[in-house]
């Protein structure tokens, strides 16, 4: 069975984009959030394989949800997706239990590495 | 990436830049209002990473460096490197410009989505961006222009048919079109000021616990630059007016018998070379008994004097009366008034005034679309110069101590039998510069129905001012209204002499 993956990003046009490099290398999209509190209310429901997680969203930014998620679930899968120039934030996102991170503009290669990877951890 | 998928992102770059550079700009006069705001910041910083991110993804590479750049200032005042002065959100203002004009010629170059839509991406090579400065020096150079000519007509005029005043008669000419030229490039749409209006009100409307809608209309006029500039801030707050004092909450609208939504109307129209902005509402309206009564408590409306409309509002804008907390719960809208009157009065716009009891209030505007040139009288204090329009100046007199007595304990100067009350220049200045000179000219002026004498230290002549409005920093004397440019290119003040009294 195909992996199932959360999306959360406040941009359409990412969620889009993350959602084709997924679902063309044949993993499933589970669902999509476009803020940290509806991750983690998704999260709940969904129970995805995994999470993609965007820094800085409104109602709640990816990091606080990292950590909400990973009290919930600490086998949660996290890959958080930030811009250039966030170094200090991915760091504490790793911290609080993401398992890796990918930078803006994506290369799917480099995605699809980085979901595999967190998978297969 | 293929060619469709791609431009299948191009397209939600396109919707998605443009409605979260409308929130930015939304935000931004959200927290130009109150800048202690932090969610307007924190809104306008998600929106240029999520339009970075995008960009970058599309390799649309200058939007994103530029998005970047701004985000990045934006980052350095939040960690309180620099503070948001007002130079600092005008710039800050541009630069949002700036990051649409490029995402617009980005999805344009991508053969994107819509993009013919916007006139910027439609002509862009038609369109140049100029930094209101050079403008503005622009303008000051056609002043002394303006001025030059003048002196050029006068020596001509002893023969009008010479070679040199046919001569001045074609470059006089010449000179109005290009002073009518230079004034239509600094114009820009009402619809910049405008477009802030309707989210402003909705949040409002939202934390007042009311019902409003807003209508706008006429928002493509144009005016000048500087002229729109000033005009923000008073507009804003006669809106915020008719929605906090004038508007009443659903509650009581019912009970009077209204609809539980309250309504503004935002119109603005041509009317020959000014444009009319009307702001009515259908609330509560101003109680002008309890007004007339509060006037005739202090002293300023004699008991059985009839309250007009014009009364009325050149009651509510007397400075401090609408504030006072006494009055504040019965001017209603008229709170602030006289803040608005003087900004109004700034870019030489008139206000007036309707209300009915219970029925709403109309505040009409009437501003000019373009700055004015003015015939005016330079006077110096030490080496400074100030500008007054010759409107109000009846004539120069030169000040002897014969003429300078006393009357009800005041300095007088007796003009041909007549007592006016002498205002001294360099009190008004607090000028602590070189000593006065011995012999001082008199400006006599009549404003307000009152003649006074202006002392000043001497007069230099009469120039064509153009007028240019000024940023007003605090404590700025509320008679200053204006810079303007003199013709050996120094820069001076303009006074409104009706409100030196």
């Amino acid at each position: 069975m195909a992996h199932r993956i959360l999306i959360c990003d406040d941009a359409i046009f990412m969620r889009t984009m993350i959602a084709d490099i997924l679902a063309g290398a044949g993993y499933e999209i589970a669902g999509e959030a476009e803020s940290g509190l509806q991750a983690v209310e998704r999260y709940k429901t969904l129970k995805p394989d995994l999470v993609t997680m965007d820094i800085v969203m409104p109602d709640m930014g990816g990091i606080d949800a990292v950590k909400a998620i990973v009290a919930l679930d600490p086998n949660a899968r996290i890959l958080m997706c930030s811009a250039m120039g966030q170094q200090a934030l991915v760091v504490e996102a790793i911290q609080s239990g993401a398992k890796d991170f990918v930078v803006k503009p994506f290369q799917p290669a480099r995605v699809l590495e980085a979901v595999q990877r967190a998978l297969g951890g | 990436m293929t060619d469709a998928r791609r431009a299948r992102y191009v397209a939600l770059f396109a919707a998605e830049a443009r409605s979260l550079l409308t929130g930015a700009r939304h935000a931004l006069a959200r927290w130009q209002e109150d800048p202690s705001q932090q969610d307007s910041a924190e809104e306008i910083f998600r929106a240029l990473h999520t339009i970075k991110g995008m960009a970058a993804s599309l390799e649309f590479t200058a939007a994103a460096d530029l998005a970047h750049a701004t985000e990045t200032t934006l980052s350095d005042l939040r960690r309180g490197e620099h503070a948001a002065t007002v130079a600092w959100l005008r710039a800050f203002e541009v630069a949002l410009d700036d990051i649409a004009a490029e995402c617009e010629r980005a999805i344009a170059a991508a053969g994107g989505e819509g993009a013919a839509n916007t006139i910027g991406a439609a002509r862009p090579s038609r369109i140049v961006r100029v930094d209101l400065d050079r403008l503005d020096a622009l303008l000051s150079d056609l002043g002394s222009l303006v001025t030059a000519r003048q002196e050029l007509e006068r020596r001509s005029e002893a023969d009008t048919f010479s070679p040199i005043a046919r001569a001045a008669l074609q470059m006089s000419r010449r000179l109005d079109t290009l002073q009518d030229r230079i004034l239509d490039v600094r114009l820009a749409p009402l619809s910049e000021v405008f477009e802030r209006i309707p989210p402003m009100v909705r949040d409002l409307a939202r934390t007042l616990g009311k019902d409003v809608a807003v209508a706008v209309s006429g928002d493509r006029l144009e005016v000048d630059r500087a002229i729109l500039d000033q005009l923000a801030e008073p507009l804003l707050h006669l809106m915020r007016n008719a929605v906090d004092h004038g508007i009443e909450t659903p509650d009581v609208r019912r009970e009077a018998g209204k609809r539980p939504g309250g309504r503004i109307n935002i119109a603005a129209r041509q009317d020959g070379d000014a444009v009319i902005i009307e702001i009515t509402d259908d609330g509560r309206g101003i109680d002008r008994d309890a007004v007339a009564r509060r006037a005739r408590e202090i002293g300023i409306l004699e008991a059985q004097a009839v309250l007009t409309d014009d009364g009325l509002l050149s009651l509510l804008e007397r400075p401090g009366f609408s504030t006072a907390a006494k009055v504040t719960d019965v001017s209603g809208r008229g709170v602030g008034l006289d803040v608005v009157v003087v900004r109004m009065r700034e870019i030489g716009a008139a206000l007036s005034l309707t209300t009915v009891l219970g029925r709403g209030t109309v505040f009409s505007l009437k501003l000019p679309t373009r700055l004015g040139i003015v015939r005016a009288l330079v006077t110096g204090i030490g080496d400074e110069r100030y500008v007054m329009p010759l409107t109000h100046v009846i004539e120069l007199v030169a000040w002897e101590k014969e003429l300078v007595g006393q009357q009800d304990g005041r300095a007088v100067l007796f003009v041909r039998g007549d007592a006016l009350p002498i205002v001294d220049l360099r009190r008004l200045l607090q000028f602590r510069g070189a000593a006065p000179p011995i012999h001082r000219p008199a400006v006599v002026f009549e404003a307000n129905g009152q003649r006074v004498a202006l002392l000043t230290d001497a007069v230099h002549g009469q120039i064509d001012a153009v007028v240019q409005p000024i940023e007003r920093p605090a404590g700025l004397a509320r008679w200053i209204t204006g810079a303007t440019v003199l013709d050996d290119g120094r820069p001076a003040l303009l006074m409104d002499l009706a409100s030196v009294v």
